[in-house]
């Protein structure tokens, strides 16, 4: 289980203070998505539990231990798909495996592997250019998960996405999960998003970050985008926009 | 326009000039002070053994030596100026002002130091080029994107990785710009150095033609400098077109 105690952050520099004591926690295999108004904090919770950054009190756990102390904790996959425009599908979704020395026979039938389960075998050799945005991020994918981690990070992957790829790789991605037994974390600013992937949501409040709305989603397992229309989910989603308007107004 | 039109209007526009040329020199007659091309031409068919078998060599041999320094020289000083910001506020104001000398009144300086020598016309060189090497090779570095560093950081990769797996193939397309910059301006820093005085050579030949007041004599290895230097940067386009194929 990966745990927030009472984590503070100010980024290096800045006067303003970004989070203010903040607890939650998330269970293994689950998916929970964090939604915020922007500039909340949303970003910075991911630099934290990359260690690209360190709060400045509290702690961040996962089965007890400081996230700091364990190599290759997250697997994290950018807004942008931020694929190396040089190297081809294969050889980007490699990339983590590279970094680990992994050896370039093994690490090639790994990436071929990888892109078979995201649907993109044939597309191995293809430079990034020549892939669409939905397929770019897919890549992306791959290699997140190639990174081997058990917790994947998602940073609003599919904000840049038209409306019918989005709901697309919603589907997809939930089926992916649903396959990969992974902990998936996943940043959004679409309500509908959320609720449609996550089990939990966490809804951020306030500036700095003091408080964190826990919401469980009232979805089944097999679910589809148009149980989103149902009634309870409705009034969830409701109370979650409510949440983000008042947080807009601030 | 598809690039076979476009390189045809290219050739178009050099044949108009060669004929402009052509049509002035006949006008003003004066073959010592404007040669005709059709004389520059017939100058290099009569010296062709002299010029290909002996100056040109000894040319190519600075251009090449000159150029291999050059992006080592420019290499270095951008890795070192990435290294350390205080290395670029020290470096960078320094290598600015190396180009502002004019190199034929530094050359004097480099033929009082080393002589006639292979080593002073290879300096010149490298004196000229360097600096766009380590100017744009160090632009390069600093174009890599902070959030695939970020990237990289995540997938626990340590500076050597970074360098290696993003900066250096992020600064590749910057370093290919400045070389092709360089690869004429190594014709004209070897020309230059020959004229001041070397054994062999097409500057050397340019200026014992100038003495004899032969135009043509003089022009004629102008001409050859050009046309090598025209073909070595068609050979590195089809390079960089192979290199960067992942381009659009």
């Amino acid at each position: 289980m990966l745990e927030f105690k009472n984590v503070s952050f100010t980024y290096q520099g800045g006067d303003s203070q970004i989070l203010k004591d903040i607890s939650f926690s998330i269970e293994d295999k689950s998916f929970v998505s964090i939604i915020g108004a922007s500039g909340t904090g949303k970003t910075t919770i991911f630099r934290l539990l990359n260690s690209l950054e360190r709060p400045d009190s509290g702690e961040i756990t996962a089965d007890g231990k400081n996230i700091s102390e364990i190599k290759g904790f997250a697997g994290y996959m950018p807004q942008q798909d931020l694929l190396f425009p040089w190297r081809n599908a294969w050889q980007n979704v490699s990339l983590p495996m590279q970094v680990k020395h992994m050896g370039a026979d093994e690490r090639k039938e790994r990436a071929y592997a990888m892109l078979d389960k995201v649907g993109l075998y044939d597309c191995a050799e293809k430079y990034p250019r020549e892939l669409s945005g939905g397929m770019r991020q897919r890549v992306s994918f791959a290699r997140t998960l190639c990174t081997g981690a058990d917790f994947l990070l998602l940073d609003e992957p599919f904000s840049a996405l038209d409306s019918i790829t989005r709901i697309g790789l919603q589907e997809w991605l939930y089926t992916q999960w649903k396959a990969l037994d992974k902990t998936i974390l996943f940043i959004t600013h679409d309500v509908d998003e959320a609720v449609f992937l996550s089990q939990k949501i966490l809804v951020l409040s306030g500036r700095p970050v003091d408080t964190i709305h826990e919401y469980k989603v009232p979805l089944p397992e097999a679910r589809d985008i148009s149980m989103l229309a149902d009634s309870p989910v409705e009034k969830l989603k409701n109370e979650i926009i409510s949440i983000l308007r008042s947080e807009a107004e601030i | 326009m598809s690039a076979a039109k476009k390189r045809l209007w290219g050739a178009l526009f050099i044949v108009i000039l060669i004929v402009l040329w052509q049509v002035i020199a006949m006008a003003v007659n004066k073959s010592y002070m404007l040669p005709q091309p059709i004389d520059v031409l017939a100058h290099i068919w009569e010296n062709r053994v002299e010029i290909f078998t002996v100056h040109l060599p000894a040319t190519m041999q600075v251009v090449g030596l000159g150029l291999l320094f050059s992006v080592i020289a420019g290499f270095v000083f951008a890795l070192l100026m990435d290294c350390d910001a205080r290395i670029e506020k020290a470096v960078y104001p320094l290598l600015t002002a190396s180009q502002t000398i004019p190199t034929m009144c530094i050359a004097p300086v480099l033929v009082l130091w080393l002589g006639y020598s292979v080593q002073m016309r290879v300096f010149v060189v490298v004196l000229v080029n360097f600096f766009s090497v380590a100017v744009n090779v160090f632009d390069g570095l600093k174009s890599t994107n902070q959030g695939m560093t970020e990237l990289m950081e995540t997938y626990g990769a340590d500076r050597w990785q970074r360098f290696f797996l993003l900066r250096l193939p992020t600064a590749m397309p910057d370093f290919f710009t400045a070389l092709k910059i360089a690869v004429p301006w190594s014709m004209v820093g070897a020309a230059v150095a020959e004229w001041l005085g070397a054994p062999a050579g097409l500057g050397m030949y340019s200026r014992n033609c100038m003495t004899e007041l032969d135009a043509a004599g003089l022009l004629a290895p102008l001409i050859v400098l050009t046309v090598i230097a025209l073909i070595l940067n068609g050979v590195l386009s089809v390079i960089e077109k192979k290199v960067f194929s992942w381009k659009a």
